[in-house]
C-alpha cells in the first residue's frame, strides 16, 4: 500500500466553467511570467497584439505602463506590461449574466462574442482593466462590434503549438509563456527559482500572470492616480473628451462634474439611433429571412 | 524617498454611467412609492387607502421606464432576451437575478392594483405582500450588483443594499409627497388628499433620513479606517472629484437640510414638508451618481 504511487485525483467535469487548475496533476495550466528586468519598453507586444486581432483605436488587449523614478541625474524608467491575468477565480466569469465569458480548464479566460450582450458587467468586475468594449464603427463591418473583448492568451496559436503573439514579438525575451503544471517548462522553472509578484493579490483572484522584479509603485492602484505626469493627465482628458458615447461615465478632470454627467447622458442618447437601426435589422431578418 | 511619476498608461473607460445611476434612482423611488401604496391594503392603515392607486401608478410608471433605459444601454439591445433564456441564464451572475426581478416586480404591482380597483381585500393583501417582497428585492439587487465587485473598493461593502433600500424608502416618500402636492393643486377641493397624510409621511421620511445618515457614517468609518485604496478613494474620489454629488447633493441638500426642516416646527407647514420631500428625492440621486460612477473612477487610471 505504502509503496504505491499516489494516483492523480479525478476531477469532476464542470463543462466549460471549470474550477482553477493551478497545481492540479494531469491538467495543463497555461501561465505567463513577465521578467521586468528584461523589458525595454519597446511596446512590440502591444503592436503585435493589435496586429494579430485587428484591434481598433482606443482599446488594448495588452499594453505597457511606464513610470519614471528618481531625481536628475539619477533617474530610471520602468515598465510593466499588462494584460488579462487569466485568473483561477475570475470575478468576470462569475458575474457575467449570459455565460458569455468562461473559464477554460487549461487556464484561459475566454469571451464568446455571440453570447455577449454588451452589458459591461465583466468590465466593472475585472480589477485589472483587462476588458474593453469594441466600438460601433470598425473598418471591417463583419468584425464584432459593441461586445466586450479581452486577451485570450492567443489560444488559437497555443493550440497549434505556437507562442502567443506578444510573447513571440518580445525582443528582450521578457514574456515567458507555458504550462505551469509541467515541472519541465520554463514558466515552472522561473516560478520555482525567482521571486515573483502578482497584481492585487489581496483580492484572491489567483492571477496567472507573474512578474519578476516588479516595482511596488507601478503595481499600486492609488499611486497610478496620484502620481501622474501632467502630459499623461492631459492625454487622458483628451481621450475622454473624444470618446463620449456608448454610455460610458468618463469624467474630464477639471470640468464641472454635473456638466460631464449631462454630456454622458447626451452621449447615451446619441447611441440610440444606431442601436435602433441594428434592432430593426435584426427583427427584419427574424421576420422575413 | 525618490520621486516617481506615471508617464504612460492605457486609457480606460468607466463602464457604467449616467444611465445606470438614473436606473438605480428610478427603481428606488418606485420601491419607496410602492411601500406607501401598500400601507392601506397590506398593513391595514386605512387612512392611507386613498393614496393607494396614486402611489401604485407612480411606482409602475417609474419602473416601466427602466427596461427602455437598460435595453438601450446594452451594446447589443436585441440580445436582452438572452437574459431570460435558460441556456444563457447564468445563476451566479447578479444581473441574471436582477432581470427576473425587474420583470416580475411590475407584473406583481399590476396584479395588486387590479385587485385594489376591484376592492378585493384578500387578494390585494396577498399580491401586495408578494409585490412588496419583489419591490424590496429589486432595489436590494441594485446594491448587490455593485457590491459584488471586490475590485471596486468603494462599492464592495455589505452596507450597499441597506444604503440603497434606505435611499429608496426616503426618495419614494419624498416623490409621493411632491406628487400629492401637485395633485392637490390641480384637483378640486373635494378630491384632494388630506394634508395630514403628507405630514405623517414626512415623519416616516425623517426616521429614514436618520437611519441613512447612520449608514453613511458607518460607510465613512469603513473607508477612512480601511485600506490605502479606500482612504484615497474617499479623500480623492469622493471629497474632490465627486464632491458635489457626495457632499453637497446627497449629504447637505438631500439629508441634513431636510432633517433640519423635519425636526423643527416647519415640518407642520405645507411648504416645509414639500421642500424637505423635494430635497430628499433630488438628493438621493446624488448618492446614485457617486456610488455608480465614483466607485469605478479610480481604477480607470490603473
Amino acid at each position: 500500500m505504502g509503496d504505491q504511487e499516489p494516483q492523480p485525483k479525478q476531477h469532476r467535469s464542470y463543462g466549460i466553467q471549470t474550477p482553477g487548475t493551478k497545481g492540479v496533476r494531469g491538467k495543463k495550466r497555461y501561465a505567463m511570467v513577465v521578467d521586468l528586468r528584461k523589458c525595454i519598453g519597446c511596446m512590440s507586444c502591444s503592436i503585435a497584439c493589435k496586429t494579430e486581432y485587428g484591434l481598433p483605436l482606443g482599446v488594448w488587449r495588452t499594453w505597457v505602463k511606464v513610470m519614471e523614478k528618481g531625481s536628475y541625474p539619477n533617474t530610471k524608467r520602468i515598465f510593466m506590461p499588462r494584460l488579462c491575468n487569466h485568473c483561477d477565480y475570475p470575478v468576470c466569469v462569475r458575474n457575467c449574466p449570459t455565460q458569455a465569458t468562461y473559464k477554460h480548464e487549461e487556464g484561459f479566460v475566454l469571451q464568446r462574442y455571440n453570447r455577449c450582450i454588451g452589458c459591461r458587467t465583466c468590465m466593472v468586475a475585472c480589477p485589472y482593466n483587462a476588458r474593453h468594449l469594441l466600438p460601433e464603427k470598425r473598418t471591417d463591418g463583419n468584425l464584432p462590434r459593441m461586445v466586450v473583448d479581452k486577451c485570450t492568451f492567443c489560444i488559437h496559436r497555443v493550440k497549434k503549438g505556437v507562442l502567443p503573439s506578444c510573447v513571440q514579438a518580445c525582443v528582450g525575451g521578457a514574456r515567458i509563456f507555458g504550462d505551469m503544471n509541467d515541472p519541465e517548462s520554463e514558466v515552472s522553472r522561473l516560478l520555482s527559482t525567482e521571486t515573483v509578484a502578482v497584481l492585487k493579490p489581496e483580492l484572491g483572484t489567483s492571477p496567472a500572470v507573474y512578474y519578476i522584479g516588479a516595482d511596488w509603485e507601478i503595481m499600486d492602484e492609488p499611486h497610478s492616480y496620484t502620481n501622474r505626469s501632467v502630459q499623461n493627465r492631459e492625454e487622458f482628458n483628451d481621450f475622454k473628451r473624444n470618446h463620449k458615447g456608448d454610455a460610458f461615465a468618463d469624467i474630464v478632470e477639471g470640468e464641472s462634474l454635473m456638466a460631464e454627467v449631462g454630456k454622458n447622458w447626451i452621449g447615451y442618447l446619441k447611441t440610440i439611433p444606431h442601436k435602433a437601426k441594428e434592432t430593426l435589422a435584426a427583427f427584419k431578418i427574424f421576420l422575413f429571412d | 524617498m525618490e520621486e516617481s511619476i506615471v508617464t504612460y498608461n492605457a486609457f480606460h473607460h468607466v463602464a457604467w454611467g449616467t444611465t445606470i445611476s438614473v436606473y438605480f434612482w428610478l427603481v428606488g423611488a418606485s420601491a419607496g412609492s410602492f411601500v406607501i401604496s401598500s400601507f392601506g391594503w397590506v398593513f391595514g392603515i386605512k387612512r392611507y387607502k386613498p393614496l393607494t392607486m396614486t402611489a401604485s401608478v407612480t411606482a409602475i410608471i417609474m419602473l416601466l421606464l427602466v427596461p427602455f433605459l437598460l435595453t438601450w444601454d446594452l451594446g447589443k439591445p436585441v440580445r436582452f432576451i438572452y437574459l431570460l433564456i435558460p441556456g444563457y441564464w447564468h445563476s451566479t451572475g447578479p444581473m441574471a437575478w436582477g432581470t427576473l426581478l425587474i420583470c416580475l416586480y411590475p407584473m406583481s404591482m399590476m396584479v395588486y392594483s387590479y385587485f385594489v380597483i376591484k376592492s378585493n381585500q384578500t387578494f390585494a393583501k396577498v399580491f401586495g405582500i408578494v409585490a412588496i417582497v419583489l419591490a424590496l428585492s429589486t432595489h436590494w439587487y441594485t446594491g448587490v450588483v455593485m457590491e459584488l465587485n471586490p475590485g471596486r473598493f468603494l462599492n464592495h461593502t455589505a452596507l450597499a443594499p441597506l444604503l440603497f433600500l434606505t435611499g429608496a424608502f426616503i426618495s419614494g416618500i419624498g416623490l409621493m409627497n411632491v406628487i400629492v402636492w401637485i395633485r392637490n393643486m390641480l384637483l378640486p377641493e373635494e378630491k384632494r388628499f388630506d394634508w395630514t397624510l403628507v405630514y405623517e409621511m414626512a415623519q416616516f421620511m425623517m426616521y429614514g433620513i436618520v437611519f441613512d445618515i447612520f449608514l453613511l457614517f458607518l460607510d465613512f468609518m469603513q473607508t477612512i479606517y480601511g485600506s490605502q485604496n479606500e482612504v484615497i478613494g474617499h479623500g480623492v474620489v469622493l471629497m474632490q472629484v465627486f464632491r458635489f454629488p457626495y457632499l453637497w447633493l446627497e449629504m447637505v441638500i438631500g439629508l441634513f437640510i431636510p432633517l433640519i426642516i423635519l425636526v423643527t416646527p416647519l415640518k407642520r407647514t405645507k411648504a416645509g414638508a414639500i421642500v424637505a420631500s423635494l430635497l430628499v428625492a433630488v438628493g438621493v440621486y446624488g448618492m446614485r451618481i457617486w456610488w455608480v460612477m465614483g466607485g469605478q473612477y479610480l481604477q480607470s487610471f490603473y
